[in-house]
């Protein structure tokens, strides 16, 4: 299993993760799955049942386990299987368990790390969801293009890298990018606003996105227009 | 409580010692299942294991598929003791 890094770093949005859901993401590589239990509590893994190599993200969540979809084997919180249905009377040894990451939410985002990383390193308060930009190009390009601004949102009056975030003051709103390099040609950035952005701020900022988008991937040359 | 035994599992087919040993080790300690390999050359493999019968059939399952550069041709079985309780 690649590890993953020691620094946190913004996968999903909260919104994206709703409660009793699993969702597959990819970070530098290592195939992720973040889920969240009936308490509300988040989870991530490495994306794969150990029985036969199904990924858990194609799983169901039910009370505080996760079951691969492939043979329903159970999960708990800790990544330890607790119930093979094939095999109901078996007490199931704790050697058959999924490795854990950490995981946390901050400003919106779901955020990973590898286990046993300090979550007081995570930026503090919360944000309003925008969405979520996946687009094919190194990180590097799209972050690069997106420190001039969203384009046709306004003008940009700051654009400041803090560890995994990009601040962006454009057009008089606050956003806030959360940078996921997701593989060599892949990368994703989970936007977020203050409270209190109009409707119509906020479709303009979403459409702006799509813009950034198309200007990545045509500088990558993996666009449509390449 | 769990009825555990111990079995004899002799793989046969085109097995790579090294692959093969490691993934047996993998996979056992995996389902914790004590093990020994009492026999291994490039053509065949008898190991002895102990555990719940589950669970020996688990083991005995992924190693017929697997490693990659294997290819397990047949699988004999033999239960060497009756079966105790932990």
């Amino acid at each position: 299993m690649p590890d993953l890094p020691s620094q946190w770093t913004p996968v999903a949005l909260v919104a994206d993760l709703p409660v009793a859901t699993s969702a597959g993401t990819v970070l530098q590589g290592a195939e992720v799955v973040i889920w969240r239990d009936s308490a509300g509590r988040v989870h991530a893994w490495e994306d794969r049942c150990p029985h036969r190599g199904m990924k858990l993200s194609f799983g169901f969540v039910r009370g505080d386990r996760i079951a691969c979809l492939y043979h329903g084997w159970q999960y708990d919180g800790a990544g330890v299987c607790r119930y093979i249905p094939a095999h109901p009377e078996l007490e199931v040894p704790a050697s058959i368990c999924v490795p854990a990451h950490a995981a946390a939410e901050a400003l919106g985002m779901v955020w990973v790390a590898a286990a046993g990383t300090d979550p007081g390193s995570l930026p503090p308060g919360g944000a309003e969801p925008l969405r979520s930009l996946f687009v094919e190009a190194p990180l590097e390009v799209l972050v690069g293009l997106a420190q001039a601004g969203l384009p046709g949102a306004g003008a940009v009056t700051e654009a400041r890298r803090d560890g995994a975030l990009l601040h962006l003051s454009q057009g008089g709103t606050r956003i806030a990018a959360g940078m996921h390099p997701m593989g060599p040609g892949a990368a994703a950035l989970h936007l977020v606003l203050p409270a209190g952005a109009s409707e119509d701020r906020r479709l303009a900022l979403v459409t702006a996105a799509a813009g950034l988008r198309r200007a990545a991937e045509a500088a990558a040359g993996t666009g449509e227009a390449a | 409580m769990p009825m555990l035994r111990t079995v004899t599992l002799r793989f046969e087919g085109h097995l790579p010692e090294a692959s093969f040993a490691e993934f047996a080790a993998h996979r056992a300690a995996r389902l914790s299942l004590p093990h020994a390999i009492l026999m291994q050359d490039a053509g065949a493999a008898v190991i002895r294991l102990t555990g719940p019968a589950a669970l020996i059939d688990a083991f005995e399952m992924a190693l017929s598929l697997g490693p990659a550069d294997c290819l397990v041709r047949e699988v004999r079985r033999q239960d060497n003791a009756p079966p105790t309780m932990e």
